[in-house]
Order: C-alpha cells, then sequence, then structure tokens
C-alpha cells in the first residue's frame, strides 16, 4: 500500500484548495454538536471532534433529496430531472462512517436495481477518512471488525502522528487526489512513519470500555423470530422518536413524496423516515404489519445483527455508539447484543 | 427502453376506466411513449409504482396479462388519499408509471399442471393476470383445467363481472365457480363463504397448483380446507400486499425477516412463507 506524508501546518491549505476546486463536506461545529456541512475553507472545520453527532452518511443520502420536479395539469405531464453531480471531498470522516458507507454500498447499488442518485454521489465523491485519536466510552467498533484506524472505506486515510498527519492512499480515487495535490502529499519518509500508526492503533484498541460478544446472536437469532427476550424492558422504554436511525450510519430508510408548488408544479423528494415509526409499515387500508413497539424495536436490532448479513454478508452495525448516546432513554445495542448472547448460551 | 432502475415514473393516458364495484375501478393505461409500451416486459403478479402527482405513489398489481395486448390495467380501491384522486380521474388524463417490479407467478414450473384459483372480494386483480395468461391463445396449451372459484360480500362487490360471467365461462377446460356471503334479487347463485365452497368443489390435488389471494380472514379459513383436500404448501401459491415506497428493495419498509416483498415477493409459496417471521 502506498503511503504519505502531509504537515499538519499544511492541513488549512490544503482544505482551502480542496474548498476551490470541489464541494467540500467536513465536520463544522453547531452550537455544541458537529455535523459534517459543505464548507468554504479550512475555518469553518471543526477538528476537536471525537465523532460527529448525525453521521455523514447524508453525503450519499441527503436527509432531503428532489429526485425531479414535475409540472402536472391532469392532462399533461412533464417531469425534469436535477443535473449531474459536482464533484465532492468528503473530509474527515471516521473509520466508522466509512465502513458504514460500504455497508450501504450493496443496497444502493448492488442486487437487482441501482440507484443513480446515490451512485452519481459515490462516484463523484473522494472520502478522506480520519483515524480517530481517542476513544468514546459508547465505541465498540471492533466489534465488527473494524477499528480507530480502519481504512475501510477511506480512499485516504489521515493518522495524526505528532506534527504529521500519515496518510495511506487506500483506492486509485484517493491516489489521483493525492498525485493533484503532491507538493501538499510527500511520498518522502512515509514509510517509516507506518510503524508509529500502528503503535497508535495497538494503544487505542486497548482503551474500549465496552466488551461486546457477538458468540451465538447471530445463529440464536437466525433460529427464533420470536423470543421472551423480545418482551422484555427495551422495546416498553423506547419512545419511537427514531433518533436511534437518524443518528445511524447505517440506516437507510427512506420515504418519498410530492410537494406541490402552485397549481401545476411540484417537486418529489427522498428523505429519512425510521422504522420506529408506526406509519412507516401502516397501509392505506388500515393494517400494519409491525403494531407495536415491540415488533418496531426488534425489527430495528434483527436488521442491525441478522437481516443485514443475510442479504449483504456485511454487518449492518459498525459500532459507532451513536444510538447509546442519543437515546433518550437508554437503549443500549452492546446491552442487548450481550442479553443476547446468554440467551444464546442458556438456550 | 424502460429504466426500472430509476425513482422517476414514465407518464402514461387512460384510455378506459371500468367501474367494478361502488369503490373499485379498473384503469386501463397505455405508456405515452410507444416504446417504452413495447418494451415493458411485464410477467404475471408483477407490480407497478403509480404516481399521483401532489400525492406521491402506491404500489398497484398489474391486472392485466402481457398476451391480452400493449397496455396494463390496474384495478385499484379507493381507500386513501392517492387512490381518492386517481378515483376521480377521467378518461385521457394522465399519471405516472414505473416498473415493471418484483417476482411473478410461477408458470413455467405450472407448465402441465391444472390451476386452481381461489379469490376473495377485490384481491381476484392480483391472480387475474396469471388467469388470463394461462388462458390466452398463445399458451392454452401448457396447462390443463383453469378452475376459478371466486366469491365477494354481494352480487355488487363481485369485480371482473364481465369476465366471469362472458369472456372466461364460454372457453374450454375452464370452470368458474361464483359465490357471495349475502344474496339479494340480482344474485340467483350459490350462497355462502369462500372456503365452505372450495370444500364443496373439492378439487383433487393431483397435478395441481392453488393459487389463492384475498382478504386474511378468507386465507385463515381457506388454507385447512386446501390442507385437508390433500394440497401441499409448494402447490399453493398467493401474493402478498406491504406499504411500499421504493420498490427496489432499498426503503426498507415491505421487509418481512430477511425478506423484500418488492423484490423478493409478491409471489410466494405456502412453503416459503412457514419459512419466514409471521410479520406481514
Amino acid at each position: 500500500m502506498e503511503a504519505r506524508i502531509v504537515k499538519k501546518g499544511q492541513l488549512s491549505e490544503l482544505l482551502d484548495k480542496l474548498a476551490q476546486e470541489y464541494d467540500l463536506v467536513a465536520p463544522v461545529q453547531e452550537e455544541t454538536l458537529t455535523f459534517f456541512r459543505k464548507v468554504s475553507g479550512a475555518k469553518d472545520v471543526f477538528l476537536e471532534y471525537t465523532n460527529s453527532d448525525v453521521s455523514p452518511k447524508g453525503c450519499f443520502l441527503p436527509q432531503n433529496e428532489k429526485t425531479f420536479n414535475y409540472t402536472y395539469t391532469g392532462d399533461s405531464l412533464e417531469i425534469v430531472k436535477p443535473g449531474d453531480e459536482k464533484k465532492t471531498v468528503l473530509f474527515g470522516a471516521r473509520p466508522c462512517d466509512a465502513r458504514a458507507i460500504t455497508t450501504l454500498d450493496p443496497v444502493f447499488e448492488g442486487e437487482k436495481f441501482g440507484d443513480e442518485y446515490y451512485s452519481s454521489k459515490r462516484e463523484n465523491t473522494v472520502i478522506i477518512g480520519l483515524s480517530c485519536s481517542k476513544v468514546l466510552s459508547t465505541c465498540f467498533c471492533y466489534a465488527f471488525d473494524g477499528g480507530p484506524c480502519d481504512g475501510t472505506g477511506s480512499d485516504l486515510l489521515f493518522t495524526e502522528i505528532g506534527d504529521k498527519y500519515y496518510v495511506e492512499v487506500n483506492t486509485e480515487k484517493g491516489k489521483v487526489l493525492a498525485d493533484k495535490y503532491s507538493q501538499i502529499f510527500s511520498s518522502q519518509g512515509a514509510d517509516q512513519l507506518a510503524k508509529g500508526k500502528e503503535e497508535i492503533a495497538k494503544k487505542l484498541a486497548g482503551e474500549f470500555v465496552r466488551k461486546v460478544d457477538l458468540t451465538g446472536v447471530k445463529e440464536l437469532l437466525d433460529d427464533n423470530f420470536e423470543l421472551p427476550f423480545w418482551n422484555g424492558d427495551d422495546y416498553k422504554k423506547c419512545i419511537g422518536c427514531g433518533t436511534c436511525t437518524y443518528v445511524c450510519p447505517t440506516c437507510h430508510c427512506f420515504d418519498i413524496f410530492d410537494h406541490t408548488i402552485g397549481d401545476f408544479n411540484g417537486a418529489r423528494f427522498r428523505c429519512w423516515d425510521s422504522c420506529m415509526y408506526p406509519e412507516y409499515t401502516l397501509m392505506a387500508g388500515g393494517h400494519n404489519p409491525r403494531p407495536t413497539r415491540k415488533e418496531r424495536v426488534r425489527n430495528r436490532f434483527m436488521h442491525k445483527l441478522k437481516y443485514h448479513l443475510d442479504r449483504y454478508n456485511m454487518v449492518g452495525c459498525v459500532g459507532c455508539g451513536r444510538c447509546i448516546r442519543k437515546c433518550p432513554v437508554n437503549i443500549d445495542i452492546t446491552k442487548i447484543i450481550n442479553d443476547l448472547k446468554e440467551v444464546a448460551q442458556n438456550a | 427502453m424502460p429504466n426500472p432502475t430509476a425513482l422517476t415514473p414514465y407518464p402514461v393516458t387512460i384510455t378506459k376506466i371500468v367501474d367494478e364495484t361502488s369503490d373499485v375501478k379498473t384503469f386501463t393505461v397505455v405508456f405515452d411513449d410507444p416504446e417504452i409500451m413495447e418494451n415493458f416486459g411485464n410477467k404475471p403478479g408483477q407490480v407497478c409504482m403509480l404516481s399521483v402527482f401532489g400525492e406521491g405513489e402506491s404500489t398497484i398489481s398489474i391486472t392485466s396479462a402481457p398476451t391480452r395486448g400493449k397496455f396494463l390495467e390496474f384495478t385499484v380501491k379507493r381507500v386513501g388519499r392517492l387512490t381518492d384522486v386517481l378515483h376521480q380521474m377521467e378518461v385521457g388524463q394522465k399519471f405516472g408509471v414505473r416498473g415493471p417490479y418484483g417476482n411473478w407467478f410461477p408458470f413455467d414450473i405450472m407448465k402441465g399442471k391444472d390451476l386452481f384459483f381461489v379469490g376473495g372480494g377485490f384481491a381476484l386483480a392480483p391472480i387475474r393476470s396469471l388467469i388470463d395468461y394461462a388462458l390466452s391463445d398463445q399458451y392454452r396449451s401448457d396447462y390443463g383445467k383453469v378452475e376459478i372459484l371466486y366469491g365477494s360480500r354481494s352480487y355488487d362487490d363481485l369485480c371482473f363481472k364481465s369476465d366471469l360471467f362472458e369472456r372466461w365461462p364460454g372457453l374450454s377446460n375452464t370452470a368458474i365457480y361464483t359465490t357471495v356471503d349475502r344474496g339479494d334479487e340480482n344474485w340467483k347463485g350459490r350462497v355462502g363463504h369462500v372456503p365452505g365452497y372450495v370444500e364443496e368443489v373439492a378439487p383433487s390435488p393431483e397435478n395441481k397448483f392453488a393459487i389463492i389471494a384475498g382478504p386474511p380472514i378468507m386465507i385463515k379459513f381457506a388454507l385447512p380446507v386446501m390442507e385437508k383436500l390433500g394440497f401441499k404448501d409448494e402447490q399453493i401459491i398467493t401474493t402478498l400486499e406491504m406499504r411500499m415506497k421504493c420498490c427496489l428493495g432499498k426503503c426498507g419498509r415491505c421487509n418481512i425477516g430477511s425478506k423484500f416483498v418488492c423484490v423478493d415477493g409478491p409471489v410466494f409459496s405456502l412453503a416459503q412463507l412457514k419459512n419466514m417471521p409471521q410479520e406481514y
């Protein structure tokens, strides 16, 4: 694997250059929260974050996205699609979030049908990952084979070592970008830093607080849809707010709706939706296959721990810990995993 | 060529509207672009997303068989906002269609077999495409006897009356059984529920597929009857409904366990359903 070095002092210059040539999406601070937003340059970028409050999945699946405009009179119909995507650089995705994007790929690009909106953004975006320098008490990426310095999903992965960033070039797309700014991405001495990165990764791996053990969980869920466990306290606590799905980097459900402007014009949008809402599965005739929070909570965890694996051979969780941090009633996926493991052991 | 991967619908024009019952209409439509109509390639059992601009989209099964001509028929019950607007539309007006989506009835595996259709109420709509496919001049010789047992609450609630009483009865090696829950002055036929009539007709399971669609209560009572008659789970085929938004296996909501009804269904055998969570 190729590697480069970027001096910390040159990061601002790089970000300013990227913002000039691309749509640059990077972490920004808004009040006390961190989001990924389009920025005008290095001055907007906030780097003192451990993980953003909402994941950068919106780069590829925006929270609200216009799919087309229409003019419809009843007797005539015209549909106009938006233009091509702009070249974009996503800077500062943490390894869990970059990995999460790879779990969205088979949903939007695999199987039978593609998704032109997702794919054109994906093709036109270079992902620059940024290794973690701290592990939060809610982090558990290691449980899903991730890590604080894992490069999966990142075209380039930056790891902070002293006054430099060690940059791994993971893809051709990343290489093209690094070559384009070769005065900033220096090849000299990069190989010697590889060991430094390994040491950081090792140190951080020892800092995880949460012990998560998936042994036997998938097998248990494969054989048991109905488990007394799901009747326990977890679903009773749930208030169905949907925050977990909103902040989740691997949740991909969306709604489609029309917004009419005036008599004849309008636009169709898709926006994030949540399996925690009763309307999500409610049919026009009144039947609802998941009528209570019990079924909805079960569906969310089954999706993360089983369904996504069944369908795409990829885990549906990357261990970012956002749903644990943000849940207003402290529903904790790591507790659910460990409880299920115990159920499996006692079965 | 239609691009079924896109979320963009294609304009269609309504060429005919039939009032099936007081709240069910069948819309015949053709694509404005003749090339899309020509290459649409729908198979019996598949569905489309219908766009009613201002209201959004809804998943509706294609009621017509591709063998009947270059048009699509959608039989729509007025149950919500979108279908309410659709029911106010007139011949000549336009809406949007994308598709075709989902799997189809296993008409290849069914070759050489007899087909026994059981329909209840409005749910004859999704299986009518297969009935007409099997009864078409082109494919009639591929299938044995075709029997259709269909019932609804009253005579007024029977859909596809011209098919039931004019078009289908004259065809060879075909039998039509109709029943209504409540008789009235318009009805001279049998009175009683569908499952009881199935028991009375007592189709032999030998070399036969049963295709069942109806309200959950009808299915609930019809399945034990089929079982008693000796039908195996693999011989019983049905089609499911779910709320859908994309119909491409991405928006998430139509899952039953790891399966998405929009791409893995809507057609399932009873054997398949028994291996899936009872969450539909």
